[in-house]
This record gives structure tokens, C-alpha cells and sequence, in this order.
């Protein structure tokens, strides 16, 4: 109970936001737009879980909006060309993880602050792809949609799909040894060092870990839509910062977990339909989401000056 | 001088160091200095980041006035190497040097804001409100403007200081935050426009021979100076940057001095969105979208550390002359306006030298760990 209460706290804050959603505006629960709001999330999901392990190991990444535009046009322009899925797959998570082991290069082996270096390859990915692709957009051929099945049925293929990957790295991070690793890291590089571990190369490989998970996202966003536009990604760095943050993974390192993540993921996608939903503006979107960033570092922060007095 | 706490930084000896007192900040600051092995003589100033700077800078200009001048059909010289260009680019670099000098102590203390670049926004958008919505006159709304900004500012500095959080996650909340503020206010499509020309005069006209918002900016610049290197006060920015634990045994109030650092960062973007609606002649919801990349990237191509600590505003001043000339230059490349992509290209080079820039400025002490290894 006390090791998940950072959790279940913003459980309950997700419970009465969709309490009061109930009560105030029945019409955000029918089934088939619910569907497929969970399933536009679910490639934000998978990046989310990518970013909850660089902010575990006291790191952080906000080029990955960039980094999803670039595979979503590199995987876009291969399937335009008619190979099948099951080969952009794996080009589309290489790519990913190439643009993630430049991260890791720079900071983990020339020890540069991650935020300034992401920064710069956010710019500069971003623009790289305005220059070369000038706004262009990527008309997708039809077999690429949901995989070649039936709406409903690819929807649910993607949201299974994410949902057994959460749990699955959420299940490993806890008790596989390489999961503790990248816990010990961002508690306490020196002090992982002097146990045995390699903590660069551990930073390393989770930059590596996120760029190819942003890869996977990338097709799975692909398969939703019939084309796809250059800026598609942009702010999703925010979005799933946001989340994980919400959930309790501490920007310091070493502390916090997917699960909760994925609550605050939730709650962050309650938002915007919302929203919606209550016939305010969506233009409050973005101020809400740092709005609910700044409460739930400040609840962390009141916390845990709370207990160190 | 002495009255006003200002002191040079060289010429001081050991002998009046005794006479200040221990904790005196400038007195630590300077036991720091001289602990670290540094050049000295002609070598000091001939290696040093600026002069180094200041070269690639005169190599620059020297490029783009070759390759980006040409004469057009009747005769006429058009391009980098006219007098118009050349204010044009002092005009066009007010604003994100404006946010580079505001940055600049932020880094020194180890600390960073992203906000800014969005803080200009809601600034913009806020005085556009007071003018046009409120119907105060340019000077009141002005001023409330500033105010804001110093809100705005406090903001992240009590949340940074009274709390202990990271500023990085505490500014990344806030550059959404004051963004999504500024488009509610607006709705998102509302464009503040018809300000008189009396204020338009601060961003489009010329006051003796320059632009006038470069005589803003070489004031505040010109001040920022005086409080960073000049001034005990301003010199304990870098102590702080340096080692804040030992800030607080030498008896800084670091967490004051740090909140001061954040809330004049915030002042100092409002003065930047002022100036930057004097220039556009309108307010949008968009203003300054991307600046605070472009003013991160000039503090640290000036040498200034990322970790705190160490760096110079004269550094910060060349490294937005240096980003500045880049971005006008390469809108009068013939390649690059054949391409139509003067805006991406800009974007992309200040991205990438942001990049070499920050690997330049480990690689040396990299190497020199492999050698003694």
C-alpha cells in the first residue's frame, strides 16, 4: 500500500475525473469512440513506457516527437512503395533505435546533459525532415490499414498489443535483473559503477531501447491512418513526458513504475475529449497539460519535504 | 566604484583581498578561480572561447558577404552585403538575444529555463489584451506586461526554490503552461493588430543611425554586464553555478539569489515580447515559438557551461551575433533561396552547432582523461 501510494493516488484522481465525466457528460462513454481514443493512444503508450525507463535512469529524452515523425515518413515512403508491414516493421524500429543510439552517444559517452543534447537533435531532426520533405505528405496504400483486417478488429489488435507489452516490460523491470539495473543507475550512477555495473552503457542502451520503441509506435500509428503528415508527432515528447511524470517517476531517477505511467497516461488522455465533452474550448488543452504537470511535481516535492523533515 | 560594490575582475591583489570579509562572495569566488590551473599572458587571451568565437564570426560575415551579395538586373547591389541587411539582422536578433542575456545567469547558476520562448508568447498576447481589450494606454500596459513577466518568472522561481524541484521539469511544465494560456486567451485565432505608431516606432524605425530596439538591447546588455561581472552580487551567480553547497557554507543566500535569476529571466522575455510586437506590429498566440532553442544555443556556442558555473555575457553577446548573421546569411544564399528553405535551414545548422558546440567543449577534457589513463 505504501510503496504504490503514488499510484493509487493518481488512481483516485482518474476515478473521480471519470466520475464526474459521468455524471456531467454521459456521452464520453460510448464504446466505439472510447475504442478509439485508447487505440490512438496506444503507440503514445508504448513511447511512454521507453520514457519512463530514460527518466529512471535520471535522464531525459524530448526529441522523440522528432524522432517519430522521422520513422513515421521513412516507414510511410517504404510502405508507398508497396513492401509489406512485416518488413517496415523492423526498418522502422532500426531507424528508431539508430536515432536513439545518437542520443546515447552524446550522453552517455561524451556526458552531456541529456536535455540540451535532445534539444538540439530534436531541432534538428525536425527541420532535417521539414527541409527534405517540404510539408509533403505520404499517401498510404489501402492493405496498410489495420494491418489488412477489419477496423474493429485491428483496433483491438493494437491495444492488446500495447497493453501485454506494458505489462510484460512493466513485469521486468521489477524482476528481471537487467530492470534493477537501470533502477540502480539512476539512484546512484557512482554507486552502480562501484557494484559492477556499467552505468554508461546502461544509459546507452535505454536511449537505444526508446528510439526503437518510438519505431514501433510509428508503425503502429501508421496503420491508423491513410497518410501520414510530416508534423504528426510533434508535442508527443510533452504528452508522454506528462504522463510519466503524472505517474510518479521521478524526474531525479530511481524512483517510480509503468503502471504508473500508464494511470497518468490515462488521465492525460481524459483531457482533451473531455473537453469536448464539457463544451470548453480545446485550446485550454495545452495549458491543462502543464497545469497537471506543475500539480503533480509539486505534490512530489511537498512530499518529499514532508519526509525529510 | 567601491560604493557600489563594483570591482575589476584582474587587477585585484591579495593584499585588499584580506580586508573583505570571509564570506564575501566575490572572495570565494575568486579562491575558486585560482584553485583551477589557467593560461596566462598572451596565450589568456589569445585561447580564449571568445576570441576564438570572434574569429569564427568575422570568417562567417566575411563567407556570407562573398557568396550572399550579388547585383540584380538593374544594377543594383541586394543581399548580405547591403546597410539594410545589416540592421536587418540587428533588428531580427533583438529578441532572441534578448532571451540569450536572460539565460545566460540561469545557466550559470546550473539551472535552465525552457519557458521563456513561450513566456514571449503570453507576454505578447497579455499587452495586446491590455491595449486593445482593456483599453489602457501603450505605457500602463506596458508596464503591467512587465509585471506579468515578473509573475510569470516568480512563478518557476518559487516553485524551483521553495520546493528544490528540478528547473528543467518545473520550466517544461510552465513552457506548456504560459503556450496553452496564450492560446486560450486568444481562442486560439485572435490577432491583436492596429497598435499606434508611436509604439511601433520602438521595432520598425531607426533612432540615432540604429535600429531603436537595439539601443534596448545594447542597455540591457550593457547592464546585464555590470551585474555579472562587475558585481558581487552577480558574481556569486557563477559560484552558485559552481558548487552550491559550498555557496551556502560561504553564507550565499543562494536560494534568493536564485529565485532573482528566474523572475529577471521572466522581466527580461516581456521586455523581448514588447519588442517583438513593436516589430510584427501584431500579437499572436505563436510569438516566439522555438526562441528558447535559439537562445540555449547561443549561451552555450558562448562558451557558457551547461553544467554552471563558468561562462561570460560578452561570450552570450557573440554567440547571437554568430546565430544571427547564420540565420540572415543563409536567407540570401542563392542555393538556399532557390530551395525555398531559409527557415528550415536555419533551423537545422542552429541544431547542428548546438550540437558541436557542446561536444567541442568536452572533447578536450575527454582526451585528456584517455592520456592520463
Amino acid at each position: 500500500m505504501n510503496r504504490y501510494f503514488r499510484e493509487l493516488s493518481v488512481l483516485v484522481a482518474l476515478v473521480v475525473a471519470l466520475l464526474g465525466l459521468a455524471v456531467l457528460a454521459p456521452a464520453f462513454f460510448q464504446p466505439q469512440p472510447l475504442l478509439s481514443l485508447v487505440t490512438r493512444e496506444a503507440p503514445t503508450l508504448i513511447v511512454a513506457c521507453g520514457m519512463a525507463l530514460v527518466i529512471i535512469t535520471r535522464q531525459i529524452d524530448i526529441s522523440v516527437g522528432s524522432q517519430f515523425s522521422v520513422c513515421s515518413v521513412c516507414a510511410g515512403l517504404l510502405a508507398a512503395r508497396g513492401w509489406p508491414l512485416v518488413a517496415v516493421l523492423p526498418v522502422s524500429i532500426g531507424a528508431g533505435a539508430l536515432l536513439g543510439a545518437i542520443n546515447g552517444v552524446l550522453v552517455a559517452g561524451m556526458r552531456l546533459p541529456s536535455i540540451v543534447v535532445t534539444l538540439a537533435t530534436m531541432v534538428t531532426l525536425r527541420q532535417g525532415l521539414n527541409l527534405v520533405r517540404q510539408g509533403e505528405f505520404v499517401n498510404l496504400p489501402d492493405n496498410v490499414q489495420w494491418f489488412g483486417l477489419s477496423q474493429s478488429s485491428g483496433q483491438w489488435t493494437l491495444v492488446v498489443a500495447a497493453l501485454v507489452f506494458l505489462v510484460a516490460l512493466g513485469l521486468a523491470l521489477r524482476h528481471v535483473a537487467v530492470g534493477r539495473w537501470i533502477y540502480a543507475v539512476g539512484t546512484d550512477a557512482e554507486a552502480a559503477r562501484l557494484a559492477g555495473l556499467k552505468p554508461q552503457l546502461i544509459t546507452f542502451a535505454v536511449f537505444v531501447f526508446l528510439g526503437g520503441l518510438t519505431g514501433l509506435a510509428a508503425i503502429m500509428n501508421l496503420v491508423q491512418s491513410p497518410q501520414i503528415q510530416p508534423m504528426v508527432g510533434a508535442g508527443l515528447e510533452l504528452k508522454v513526458i506528462a504522463a510519466v511524470v503524472v505517474g510518479g517517476v521521478a524526474i531525479s531517477g530511481g524512483r517510480g513504475n509503468l503502471w504508473g505511467g500508464f494511470v497518468g497516461l490515462l488521465l492525460l488522455t481524459c483531457v482533451s475529449p473531455a473537453l469536448t465533452h464539457l463544451h470548453i474550448e480545446a485550446y485550454w488543452e495545452k495549458a491543462i497539460q502543464g497545469a497537471i504537470i506543475l500539480l503533480a511535481v509539486v505534490a512530489d516535492g511537498i512530499r518529499q519535504k514532508r519526509s525529510k523533515n | 566604484m567601491r560604493r557600489w560594490g563594483l570591482r575589476g575582475a584582474r587587477n585585484d591583489k591579495i593584499g585588499s583581498l584580506i580586508r573583505v570579509h570571509p564570506c564575501n562572495p566575490w572572495l570565494f569566488y575568486f579562491l575558486m578561480r585560482s584553485s583551477s590551473p589557467q593560461h596566462t599572458g598572451w596565450k589568456a587571451i589569445v585561447f580564449r572561447h571568445e576570441t576564438l568565437l570572434a574569429v569564427v564570426l568575422v570568417v562567417e560575415w566575411l563567407l556570407f558577404y562573398h557568396y550572399g551579395t550579388t547585383t540584380n538586373r538593374r544594377g543594383v547591389i541586394v543581399g548580405f552585403g547591403t546597410f539594410d541587411r545589416q540592421f536587418d539582422i540587428l533588428r531580427h536578433s533583438c529578441e532572441i538575444g534578448l532571451l540569450a542575456l536572460a539565460l545566460t545567469p540561469v545557466i550559470l547558476t546550473a539551472g535552465i529555463d525552457l519557458s521563456v520562448g513561450s513566456l514571449l508568447g503570453l507576454c505578447a498576447i497579455l499587452f495586446g489584451k491590455f491595449w486593445h481589450d482593456a483599453g489602457l494606454s501603450i505605457p500602463i500596459a506596458a508596464v503591467l506586461t512587465l509585471v506579468c513577466g515578473a509573475l510569470a518568472g516568480g512563478l518557476n522561481a518559487s516553485l524551483i526554490t521553495t520546493l528544490r524541484l528540478p528547473p528543467l521539469i518545473v520550466t517544461l511544465g510552465t513552457y506548456s503552461l504560459f503556450r496553452g494560456l496564450a492560446e486560450a486567451i486568444t481562442h486560439g485565432a485572435v490577432t491583436y493588430t492596429d497598435f499606434p505608431e508611436s509604439f511601433l516606432f520602438i521595432g520598425q524605425e531607426r533612432w540615432l543611425g540604429l535600429p531603436t530596439q537595439a539601443w534596448v538591447f545594447i542597455i540591457i546588455s550593457g547592464a546585464m554586464w555590470l551585474l555579472v561581472h562587475r558585481m558581487t552580487f552577480g558574481r556569486s551567480f557563477r559560484a552558485i553555478g559552481f558548487s552550491p553547497e559550498g555557496s551556502r557554507y560561504a553564507g550565499l543566500p543562494v536560494e534568493r539569489r536564485v529565485a532573482l535569476v528566474y523572475t529577471l529571466a521572466g522581466v527580461i522575455a516581456a521586455v523581448a515580447a514588447l519588442i517583438y510586437t513593436a516589430r510584427l506590429g501584431q500579437a499572436k498566440a505563436d510569438a516566439g515559438t522555438g526562441y528558447e532553442l535559439f537562445a540555449i544555443t547561443a549561451v552555450v556556442l558562448g562558451g557558457t557551461s551547461i553544467f554552471g558555473g563558468r561562462g561570460s555575457i560578452t561570450g552570450t553577446l557573440l554567440g547571437v551575433a554568430a546565430i544571427a548573421v547564420l540565420k540572415s546569411g543563409l536567407a540570401t544564399l542563392p542555393v538556399v533561396m532557390r530551395m525555398n528553405a531559409a527557415e528550415e535551414m536555419s533551423g537545422l545548422l542552429t541544431g547542428a552547432l548546438l550540437l558541436l558546440a557542446l561536444t567541442g567543449s568536452v572533447l578536450p577534457k575527454m582526451l585528456s582523461t584517455l592520456r592520463t589513463r
